[in-house]
């Protein structure tokens, strides 16, 4: 079984909620990127799964949302989950920022890291260290 | 039985036989009135007195749909020499049953109709209206109540939702009755909010919506293509996958399909090459714009394959059988694909030679149980 190995890859004040910031912390280019989701930090691998276009750059808001069609009159353009989404830069698929997983396909998943927040530095765990999938 | 024209392909060379032992179910059968005259009688007085100044009001396109009214020759040639003015009302649906029904061993066919399904186009929704169940009472009393094996699609008027959803309301409890028929020509997409009335009586009555080609160009309805108008027929028919799409689209797009989950479209005689592309089109393109139309919950190909069916006829002709197996399989032909005749039209598709070596299964699936589980034809209809 591997040490488990922890990785300094921002401070807390760097990334105001709402904000994000992309590091390569570790081997690969592309690096990952560090989100603030209201005080929470998430870190999503910058690859998405679909084209392996820099996920974590694209534009981050809410999921629209709808009962109905708008012919049944129920109100139906619903704005939710402001700041938990993100959208890749390429074709625009939609990603909840928590879990990695891909709304608009259920087989993509973008790839997580665990963290952790230590006295005002942000730590994720080495691939290395991550069960191998 | 030993009926002239049992043997309806004379082509030199053909050998198949008619299929007697296996039944099928025909999608897309017209019933042509030899004159159109024979409809008067079934209008309202007010109306017959307007066909008498004025003649019927339907709109022709221009193209040149082939002569004989698009009917094979080898039948026309047949009718020409039948005793039509000797008293015999019914020789049009005879022709039908001899040359057709039981020549092929057909189980059930869905009548789609003359051209007067494309009444929607003429300006005047009330005329257009009593055109159609005109049309649709001659149907009743002139064909579906001669033979149990005839189901009918009802002529439908949709330029005024609330006549439409009145004629429907009329004749769709009748067990002759399992469909409605508009055309492909139409001033807005069928998925658009002010069709869904019409959509709400045929979930409620369970009647399919079938889109047949038609009105494409005439009265109120734009141009056959979106580049416009082209200069031949050739070229108007090339152009019906586009509007199938068109409408296909809309459907799944406005909702239709999550406001009325029970409601079944079949789009006859528009070809079905198209399909496989569309569906991967379709599921591309929700997966980057899903937010705009939120309400259209799973990928549209999943609303395809639940409430849309596509007509074989006429049906694509790949060189290498490989492209013919793959074309079906892309579209989930096992699911979406009827097999229709479109008889007696000039480019209509026999049941021997159109998809002749399938598996068993898949053939059972496209000649029969699909049409079968659509319009709920069962033993006791």
């Amino acid at each position: 079984m591997r040490r488990v190995k922890w990785v300094k890859v921002a401070k807390t004040n760097e990334i105001p909620p709402g904000h994000r910031k992309i590091v390569v912390p570790f081997r690969g280019r592309a690096g990952i990127g560090i989100f603030n989701i209201r005080g929470g930090f998430y870190a999503l691998r910058n690859i998405c799964p679909h084209k392996g276009a820099p996920l974590c750059t694209g534009r981050i808001g809410g999921r629209m949302v709808a009962a109905g069609p708008p012919s049944t009159l129920e109100q139906t353009l619903v704005y939710e989950s402001h700041g938990e989404v993100i959208r890749c830069p390429w074709h625009l698929w939609e990603f909840d920022i928590r879990t990695g997983r891909c709304l608009v396909d259920s087989r993509a998943q973008v790839l997580t890291f665990p963290l952790r927040v230590e006295e005002g530095t942000i730590l994720v765990q080495h691939p290395d260290s991550l069960p191998q999938p | 039985m030993n009926l002239p024209g049992a043997k309806p392909i004379a082509a030199p060379g053909w050998t198949a036989k008619p299929k007697q032992s296996i039944s099928l179910i025909d999608c897309d059968v017209h019933q042509v009135p030899h004159n159109r005259e024979d409809l008067i009688p079934y209008l309202p007085r007010a109306y017959q007195e307007r066909v008498a100044d004025y003649g019927f009001p339907l709109l022709n396109s221009g193209y040149l749909n082939v002569a004989g009214r698009a009917a094979r020759t080898d039948l026309a040639e047949k009718f020409n020499q039948e005793d039509h003015h000797g008293g015999n009302q019914n020789w049009a649906y005879q022709r039908l049953r001899d040359y057709h029904l039981d020549v092929w061993n057909i189980e059930f066919a869905l009548l789609t109709g003359e051209t007067l399904y494309t009444a929607s186009v003429i300006p005047d929704p009330d005329f257009s209206s009593a055109l159609c169940s005109a049309a649709n009472d001659w149907s009743r009393e002139n064909w579906t109540s001669l033979d149990k094996r005839l189901k009918l699609a009802l002529a439908t008027s949709c330029s005024d939702p609330d006549l439409a959803v009145r004629e429907v309301n009329r004749l769709g409890e009748h067990t002759d009755v399992v469909a409605i028929v508009l055309p492909t020509g139409a001033q807005i997409p069928y998925g658009n909010r002010f069709y869904h009335p019409i959509w709400q009586a045929c979930q409620e009555h369970g009647l399919v919506v079938c889109i047949h080609p038609g009105a494409e160009g005439t009265g109120m309805v734009g141009a056959p293509t979106g580049v416009g108008f082209p200069t031949y027929y050739m070229e108007n028919r090339a152009a019906r996958a586009s509007m199938a799409m068109a409408h296909c689209t809309s459907l799944i797009c406005e909702g239709v399909f999550e406001r009325f989950p029970e409601l079944k479209f079949a789009v006859l005689e528009v070809d079905q090459y198209w399909v496989p592309g569309f569906l991967w089109k379709m599921d591309a393109d929700w997966k980057s714009l899903r937010e705009q139309t939120p309400w259209v919950k799973k990928l549209p190909s999943e609303y395809f394959r639940q409430h849309i069916r596509v007509g074989s006829q006429p049906f694509a002709e790949p060189e290498r059988r490989v492209d013919l197996m793959g074309l079906l399989e892309e579209m989930h032909a096992e699911e979406t694909l009827l097999y229709c005749s479109d008889w007696p039209h000039f480019d209509w598709d026999d049941p021997v030679t159109t998809l002749p070596t399938l598996s068993p299964e898949l053939h059972q699936r496209i000649f029969v149980d699909n049409a079968r589980e659509l319009f709920g034809l069962g033993n006791d209809s």
